[in-house]
């Protein structure tokens, strides 16, 4: 009897929904994972000869480094930005999120363009001050350090985002306590600023390096290879999905490490609002040399990962304008954020049953669950793509049959419609609305919901009217975070479109492949555009929230 | 709750609602698209003289997986659906990621026609046995036999060289000659190419292990690599820039890059064409690698003759010049002229091996790349 009533409290609406999406997600992590186990082929030897050593070294360093200078950069803006008042802050609060627009891809064949003999700078210096550059090596960027320069300026973002919001609503009490026992701005830094946010810091950097290992269109260009460039030369060119799952397995399990370790350095330590006379940190002014310096260093990074590349994209749009514009764009604009906003909210929806869920209900299922739906993150995109087109397949056929029997001729073709492209996009970046979500779960913490309980509102009840309202910023962060991914996204969209549809991004990445960089830019410019006009429009919702 | 958000929550409602009518409103048709189109069909089919409506009515679709993604592309399939109300419905994909989409579809896929670079792919399509074997006079009076495969599952559409470009202030042609002689200690840091994880060198690779034979192809790759200037990096075009800025001095590339570059809206881009040379190597012996882009009807199609018609109607001089000088190859077609651009490089003679062979020996040179220095 105890045995039931205990199933009972369990399986609940929540429990239930939670499964069927962590099953959803798991499905192709199994197919990965099953593989690893499988006999290896011929290929496997040789690619363990000859490249692997490589693959493995090409990637570690990569990461290591991308995520290192994101670190640094995404969390001394945010430092100077929450704490100093200096010329322009408040435009820079929220332009320095802008790099985000930029698909990473673009970026790099950007920089190459603009810095190659027949690019904007090199032709300016010898047409306009008659300088000419013999060493072309201060100009090539097509390199491991290269492609780690284009990784940070358009990833950092990541980790400015996720620690501004975690700071910005941090009570002041915490930093003007350690300011009156007397320490100093960089003793407060590293001694209170840097050990609070290390969940915040952790999550960002999590989500730059699960973009960097899945990244295929900067290393391919620059002729890197790393892994994601050897499981698509394994899969297409060798032809061997066994050896090629083998690799996308092995940086799966890269991945649990990585994943791994942010649980760790997180720690078990939570740190919720302790009081409800919660007081957001007031930016202080700065005066003299120390505001320019605040300034200038903002601008930098600001004029390097936005300005000079847009630019240059604007430059391109202009040359290229007459020849490419076609009403056609309009419908990819729309085509684009048709597909990225309804993706987005499902995983926002999805996000927050699920989180609600392991939040509430101690155990280990609930704590497995909430590791498992951020796997998606982590697979190869091609390997998802496999998995949801031979799952939809397999639906279809079913549907086909079902309709047969009923003598009907009207059987859904789910693979020719939106379906089954929203779907894989679901599981790809739950990750990343979740982990928005679900940090704003953390800092809520438990005394409101306890209450509202308390006082006898049910738990969707309390959802609604309490967790919610509370969560508004999370719901909005993981939001944009997630449309933006979206709109910039490539493998899936690319495997898994329906007759007759393009976005923006796939547009911008035919041209850009095939050595098009001028043609391309005004596809890259409309992804920034919109994604430039979310971010904007979100920061303005939540500053007024406030 | 907030207003704004409340908004949100009401937007993912109404979308997940409105993704389940998308789903199910589009079971009677293929796609959204179509159901537009074939509105249009039947008012243009009420206009129509009696005679036309039989046709009209039985017109149908052509369902196209295609990795070919020029502007031009598009206005060819507007002038086929105008010419025979043939609706053309696209994918546009890389070709080994078609293929693989083709794979896991099977029977069931919606492709009626494959359009791909590279005979390499191709031969990957067949071997897979996506595509039928094709009998129409109008395609074998169109495209050459050597063009074509054996078992007519697939036909060329356009050709591209893969060549020599070299830097016309320091390099006299006439020290070119062919691959081979490339590989000598006088051109010892002098080389520019992309790596060898592209089709195209993959390709080239293919042919050579044809003519030498495994070992003197390996060779090659070895002494290539060790008379590059810098690590292969970039595009084929990024290599003609590096010849420009004098990094190296000869660079392997496809013909039509130099095309585009000559044609380009940026005067940058122009200087580096007009400063590089086209050389042909190997003219007096086994020719110049040539690789095509072509296209075949899939094995499980489910409107083979609109399949075929298409085919036909790219085959034909109108489609194949605008196809060809869509990205300045050139045409399969040869009763089709030249474009001016590709026309001034000259003629030249093309290695005589069947463009099978690219594809047989792929995983090969897969293989021959990954043991030499080329990376």
């Amino acid at each position: 009897m105890r045995l039931v009533q205990n199933a009972k409290e369990h399986l609940n609406i929540w429990a239930l929904l939670s499964l069927a999406f962590i099953f959803i997600i798991l499905i192709p992590n199994l197919l990965i994972g099953f593989n690893l186990f499988t006999e290896p082929t011929e290929n496997w030897a040789h690619i363990k000869e000859y490249l692997l050593i490589d693959y493995i070294k090409n990637t570690v360093v990569i990461i290591t480094f991308t995520a290192l200078f994101t670190m640094i950069i995404g969390t001394s803006l945010v430092w100077i930005i929450v704490n100093y008042q200096f010329p322009l802050r408040n435009f820079f609060r929220w332009a320095l999120i802008l790099p985000l627009a930029i698909p990473a891809y673009i970026g790099a064949y950007t920089y190459q363009g603009m810095l190659n003999y027949s690019g904007t700078i090199q032709t300016t210096l010898r047409n306009t001050f008659d300088i000419h550059v013999t060493s072309q090596k201060f100009f090539n960027i097509m390199n491991i350090p290269g492609a780690i320069f284009i990784f940070t300026i358009f990833l950092y973002p990541y980790v400015y985002v996720i620690m501004k919001g975690f700071l910005e609503n941090q009570s002041a009490s915490l930093f003007e306590n350690a300011r009156l026992l007397g320490g100093g701005p960089f003793k407060i830094f590293f001694r209170a600023g840097l050990p609070l946010s290390r969940a915040a810091i952790t999550g960002g950097v999590v989500l730059v390096i699960l973009e960097v290992l899945n990244d295929y269109g900067v290393v391919n260009y620059f002729g890197i290879q790393t892994f994601s460039t050897a499981i698509f030369r394994t899969w297409y060119g060798l032809r061997d999905l066994d050896a090629a799952l083998k690799l996308a397995g092995i940086l799966m399990f890269i991945v649990i490490i990585v994943l791994v370790l942010e649980r760790l350095i997180r720690g078990k330590k939570s740190y919720s609002y302790s009081s409800a006379n919660f007081r957001p940190i007031v930016a202080q002014p700065i005066e003299g040399y120390k505001k320019w310096i605040a300034f200038s260093y903002c601008l930098l990074i600001f004029g390097i990962a936005f300005i000079i590349p847009v630019l240059q994209l604007i430059y391109w749009s202009i040359m290229t304008y007459e020849r490419i514009w076609s009403s056609e764009f309009l419908t990819l604009v729309y085509n684009s954020v048709f597909v990225a906003s309804i993706a987005a909210s499902i995983i926002v929806v999805i996000a927050l049953i699920v989180g609600n869920y392991t939040r509430l209900h101690k155990g280990l299922f609930p704590k497995v669950a909430a590791r498992v739906i951020t796997l998606g993150y982590s697979i190869p995109g091609a390997a998802i793509a496999i998995a949801v087109i031979t799952l939809f397949v397999a639906i279809d056929g079913y549907t086909a049959a079902i309709a047969e029997f009923f003598n009907s001729n009207s059987a859904i073709v789910l693979r020719t419609t939106l379906v089954m492209l929203t779907s894989a996009y679901i599981i790809r970046f739950l990750a990343v609305g979740y982990n928005a979500i679900e940090a704003g779960f953390e800092k809520i913490g438990y005394s409101y919901t306890e209450a509202s309980r308390g006082l006898g509102s049910s738990t969707i009840k309390t959802f609604f009217r309490v967790d919610i309202p509370m969560l508004k910023g999370a719901i909005f962060g993981g939001f944009i975070l997630v449309f933006v991914d979206i709109l910039k996204e490539l493998p899936l969209t690319l495997f898994l479109q329906p007759f007759n549809f393009s976005t923006l991004a796939t547009q911008a990445y035919r041209y850009a492949h095939d050595e098009m960089v001028q043609e391309a830019a005004l596809a890259s410019m409309l992804i920034i555009l919109v994604s430039g006009l979310c971010i904007f429009y979100f920061h303005k919702v939540l500053d007024k929230n406030k | 709750m907030s207003k704004s958000l409340k908004s949100v929550l009401f937007f993912a409602v109404m979308s997940l609602l409105l993704l389940v009518a998308v789903a199910c409103g589009n079971g009677d048709s293929d796609a959204a698209e179509s159901n537009e189109q074939d509105q249009e069909d039947a008012q243009v089919e009420d206009d129509a003289t009696e005679e036309d409506e039989a046709t009209a009515e039985d017109a149908g679709v052509v369902n196209l997986y295609t990795s070919r993604h020029y502007d031009t592309d598009r206005e060819l399939y507007d002038l086929f659906t105008e010419e025979t109300g043939i609706v053309v419905n696209v994918i546009e994909g890389s070709g080994p990621e078609l293929i693989e989409r083709m794979n896991i579809e099977g029977e069931a896929t919606e492709a009626d026609v494959f359009i791909t670079a590279d005979a390499g792919n191709l031969h990957v399509a067949k071997m897979d046995d996506l595509f039928q074997p094709i009998e129409s006079e109008v395609l074998f009076n169109n495209i050459p036999e050597n063009l074509r495969d054996a078992d007519n599952q697939w036909f060329g559409l356009t050709q591209r060289a893969r060549v020599f470009v070299y830097a016309k202030d320091r390099v006299d042609p006439s020290e070119l000659s062919t691959y081979e002689a490339i590989t000598g200690p006088e051109w010892e840091g002098r080389l520019l190419a992309r790596t060898s994880e592209n089709m195209y060198n993959i390709s080239i690779m293919a042919s050579f292990i044809e003519l030498w034979g495994e070992e003197a192809a390996e060779e090659w790759a070895n002494g290539f690599a060790n008379n590059m200037a810098r690590d292969p990096q970039g595009g084929d075009t990024d290599q003609a820039r590096a010849v420009v800025a004098g990094e190296g001095d000869v660079a392997l590339m496809n013909t039509y890059y130099i095309g585009r570059l000559l044609n380009s809206e940026d005067p940058g881009d122009v200087e580096v064409g007009e400063a590089v040379g086209v050389f042909f190597p190997n003219q007096e012996t086994t020719g110049t690698h040539v690789n095509i882009s072509g296209a075949g009807v899939t094995k499980h199609s489910k409107n083979v003759e609109n399949a075929i018609k298409f085919l036909e109607f790219l085959s034909g001089e109108h489609a194949q010049q605008v196809f060809a000088e869509g990205n300045n190859e050139y045409p399969a077609n040869p009763n089709v002229p030249w474009s001016d651009t590709v026309a001034a490089w000259g003629e030249f003679k093309a290695q005589d091996i069947n463009l099978t062979v690219l594809g047989e020996n792929q995983q090969e040179a897969i293989r021959i790349f990954d043991r030499s220095g080329w990376r």
